[in-house]
């Protein structure tokens, strides 16, 4: 069966829609997460590459942020505290591989794409996410925000990035527990440094510690989700200190 | 000079000496400083005998002492100056007062000794009580004992009465911390049915469904109090209890939600008023606190208010033939023409006022509980589900979302596959589904009911099956002649009760579908009943009819309403019973008549000819007019009498 392209993967539309000309795209609902992009190699020639935005077409999702590390050892407590405090279900643990690639355009800064999938769970899709610039708003915003575009893709999702030109910068292995309360994701997971590229079973943990992540996906301009993180995150304290963390000022 | 030689001080004691004289020229002439003899002298002179027995032993030893130790001083002094004493004056001499004392000491000692030793030998003088009054001595130690009692209890009671102090203060202490454990008991017991935190220095808690998986907007905070307005002085009410919780007060009071199946409202200005009947709250387990049965009457109001906003939101927003109106606290759509199902939400709060005023309209017949505890169950279900393992996301950076729908991407599924995936029936499709059903049943069950109540013979039984869905039920309805069940075995209708439609299947294998029409299922019944009926009939015309004589006479009548019996023979040999329309309603009176022919011919078997017709046996159902029970009783008495007259038997018995 031939494979469609689907011209939802931001930054491609134009050239997405000289392709699906070509083959009919299939009939698709509901938001980013119901996008096609299975990649047909055969006959497609390198379009040129273009970073024009996406407008119109699906909400504009923003990803609310906040970041916070526990040591090896606090992290008992911290899932305990965690489990006592959201939803009530069975605790899901996760074992996930991703990758960063980087386009090198002739602008100064690299398109940066992440793709990751998952290490324990048979059947399920690869993720393909792109996260942009944190929104300098106001200093009252309690969270990072950034634009987020989230799609779910099939598994020659390497070939194809290479193909269109990316080039892979890192990766790495992740380890840990998901948490949910309501529409809020908790996050705890150690990351593991692949030692030999390609090969995810020789890994080594990179620090002693488990990275807290608290992130919402909500539609651009729901501020009020920024102060929901903010009282869950008061209630973790003093295990772990979620804050806005800036990656810019990391570097 | 060479070097300082030592300097010589000398000492002298500072006591200067009395100046006895200053002469004229300035010199002072100095008394001599008294000798010992004399500074003795002039201490013994400054004695004082009239005092305490003590001191003056003490200073009469001391002087005496002294005075003996200069016998030879005094003496020579008592010698010298005896003479002197004469011509000097007495006081010259200090230890004159000495003397004078200690001789009349003696004197007096003498004279007791003597006087003492008279009594001993008890020959002249002898001892003598003093006799006393009896009361004053007894007097005495009585009031000192009252007296001793009295401090030596003094003394005990204020022990006492400081140890009782002590013990109160401990009692009271005690109490208050009671009360104060209470509260930290009671806080825990709280805490074991509910979520609490801490935010500052209130205690807050949850009593929305959220973390279950609800989606509702709402808070559903409680604040938990302290109950301190008490009076440790007053008796402590049975119901105290230190902690109180304060619900929102849009939580207040008891809600519950209506559901109900009219007749169509002729007006439709009436909306929007729903009698409201306030259900007594249901009973609370007797030990359960006060504040447990608050919280979960408020807890119950915010899960009727999430069912009722789902209901309205999907009644506003999804499309259907008939759009479902939404007024105030109510929701109406029309599951069946003619017919209206109400949804609403009723909220009664614990004011007086309000409970005056409902205790005024009371109907609660038309409530279907069962509807409103499925609307309960489902949005439990709906919670169960954003909540189930299927929605994680893996990998972990997936946005939340059911697992198929995350593989509608890479898989390319089409529109038909994706829809099938999403639950496409809201709360409110499915509610109306289980209204139609219910409503459709309790009709199907009347109309067998009234057929079976009208028509008495033949009869017809239903069976319903104990399990059922919530959109399918089924009966087993039987069509049978008393006395002619083995006849009669082959009517046997299996009736699958769905959503809007009836299905029916025959025993013999033929299924038909019925529309939700009261009419179609009670005609259907009734054709069932004429077959039934030509079953019988074709049975008994199956045997011969011998007695040709008897039935010379066939009556034949007309009636108003349209049945005509024509049957005519002149010959018994083959009846032929022409019947040209025939209403369904005669058909059984046709059977009655035919059976009772039977019954007669039993007793009498003669032959019957076989040259009956089935053909005849026609039913027409042009005439639908109601026969009146006279018309029956009148066709009735006919052919008995007419039966009788020819053959003088009862028949009936």
């Amino acid at each position: 069966m031939r494979k469609i392209l689907s011209p939802r993967v931001r930054g491609y539309r134009q050239d997405f829609l000289k392709i699906a000309q070509v083959y009919p795209v299939p009939y698709l609902t509901g938001g980013s997460e119901s996008s096609c992009v299975v990649f047909n190699l055969d006959t497609m020639e390198a379009p040129p590459v273009t970073m024009m935005p996406v407008t119109g077409g699906t909400i504009n999702m923003m990803e609310y942020l906040l970041q916070g590390s526990v040591l090896d050892h606090s992290l008992e407590s911290l899932i305990h505290r965690l489990r006592g405090l959201c939803d009530n279900m069975e605790p899901e643990t996760f074992l996930d591989h991703e990758m960063v690639f980087l386009l090198k355009g002739q602008q100064a800064s690299p398109f940066v794409l992440r793709a990751r999938r998952s290490m324990d769970r048979a059947g399920a899709p690869w993720h393909l996410r792109y996260l942009g610039q944190p929104e300098m708003g106001d200093k009252n915003r309690h969270a990072l925000v950034r634009n987020c575009v989230d799609i779910a893709t099939s598994e020659n999702l390497t070939d194809f990035l290479m193909e269109m030109g990316f080039r892979m910068d890192h990766e790495f292995v992740a380890k840990g527990h998901l948490f949910r309360k309501g529409i809020m994701k908790i996050m705890v997971y150690k990351i593991f440094r692949i030692l030999v590229p390609g090969n995810t079973d020789s890994t080594e943990a990179l620090s002693l510690s488990y990275l807290v992540e608290l992130s919402v996906v909500a539609p651009a301009g729901q501020d009020v989700v920024s102060d929901d993180m903010k009282n869950f995150a008061e209630q973790l304290k003093p295990l772990v200190h979620l804050e806005k963390i800036d990656p810019k000022r990391l570097m | 000079m060479s070097g300082v030689r030592a300097v010589r001080i000398s000492i002298e004691s500072a006591c200067e000496k009395q100046v006895h004289e200053v002469g004229l020229d300035g010199t002072e002439t100095y008394l001599p400083p008294l000798s010992m003899s004399q500074n003795l002298a002039r201490l013994a002179q400054r004695i004082d005998f009239s005092q305490g027995s003590g001191s003056e032993e003490e200073e009469a030893a001391g002087t005496e002492g002294d005075a003996q130790d200069w016998p030879g001083a005094g003496s020579s002094a008592d010698q010298d100056d005896e003479e002197g004493v004469v011509k000097f004056q007495p006081s010259l001499w200090p230890w004159d007062s000495v003397r004078n004392n200690l001789r009349s000491a003696l004197t007096e000692m003498c004279v007791l000794y003597d006087v003492l030793s008279i009594v001993r030998d008890k020959k002249f003088m002898t001892l003598d009580p003093v006799s006393q009054d009896a009361l004053p001595p007894k007097q005495n130690p009585q009031t000192l004992q009252l007296i001793s009692k009295k401090k030596s209890l003094a003394g005990a009671a204020q022990i006492l009465l400081k140890g009782a102090e002590r013990l109160t203060k401990s009692v009271t202490e005690n109490q208050e911390n009671k009360l104060q454990r209470d509260f930290n008991s009671e806080l825990l017991r709280l805490r074991q049915h509910w979520k609490l935190r801490k935010v500052g220095d209130k205690i807050l808690g949850d009593l929305s469904y959220r973390s279950a998986g609800s989606l509702f907007p709402h808070h559903g905070t409680f604040e938990v109090i302290k109950n301190t307005d008490l009076d440790l002085d007053k008796k402590i009410p049975e119901d105290y209890c230190p902690l109180d919780v304060q619900i929102p007060s849009d939580l207040e009071g008891s809600a519950y939600i209506k559901v109900s199946i009219q007749k169509q409202a002729p007006d439709i200005g009436d909306l929007g008023t729903v009698n409201l009947f306030k259900r007594p709250l249901p009973k609370s387990k007797p030990g359960s606190p006060h504040w447990q049965t608050k919280l979960e009457a408020a807890q119950n109001v915010l899960l009727c208010k999430e069912i009722f906003a789902q209901l309205s939101r999907e009644a506003v927003q999804i499309k259907s033939q008939i759009p479902h109106i939404v007024v105030k606290n109510q929701i109406i759509s029309q599951p069946f023409p003619n017919l209206q199902l109400s949804i609403s939400l009723c909220h009664s709060s614990n004011d007086k006022k309000s409970q005056k005023s409902t205790t005024e309209k009371q109907c609660p017949e038309d409530h279907l509980y069962v509807l409103e505890h499925n609307l309960h169950l489902l949005i439990r279900e709906f919670h169960k589900q954003t909540l189930s393992s299927i929605m994680m996301p893996h990998p972990a950076s997936a946005p939340f979302g059911h697992k198929r729908m995350r593989l509608s991407g890479p898989q390319a599924f089409d529109k038909n596959e994706i829809n099938s995936l999403q639950s496409s029936e809201g709360l409110l499709e499915k509610i109306i589904k289980q209204a139609k059903h219910i409503f459709l049943r309790s009709r199907a069950a009347a109309t067998i009911d009234s057929l079976a109540s009208r028509i008495e013979d033949p009869q017809i039984q239903a069976h319903w099956s104990n399990i059922n869905d919530v959109y399918e039920s089924s009966v087993k309805v039987l069509i049978t002649s008393q006395g002619y069940e083995q006849i009669c075995k082959s009517i046997q209708l299996q009736l699958n009760i769905g959503v809007e439609q009836i299905r029916v299947v025959h025993r013999d294998g033929r299924v038909i579908t019925l529309s939700y029409q009261e009419q179609e299922l009670q005609d259907f019944l009734l054709s069932q009943f004429v077959m039934d009926l030509k079953v019988a009939a074709r049975l008994w015309f199956s045997f011969l009819v011998t007695n040709v004589k008897t039935f010379q006479k066939v009556m034949f009548y007309k009636i108003t309403n349209g049945v005509i019996f024509v049957g005519h023979s002149k010959k018994f040999s083959g009846i032929k019973w022409k019947v040209e329309t025939l209403f369904i309603k005669w058909s059984c009176l046709c059977l009655h008549l035919a059976l009772v022919y039977y019954d007669f011919f039993q007793m009498f078997p003669k032959e019957v000819s076989r040259n009956f017709d089935m053909k005849c046996l026609q039913i027409n159902y042009k005439y639908k007019e109601e026969i009146t029970c006279k018309g029956v009783l009148f066709l009735k008495t006919i052919i008995r009498k007419c039966l009788f007259s020819t053959l003088k038997l009862s028949l009936y018995k």
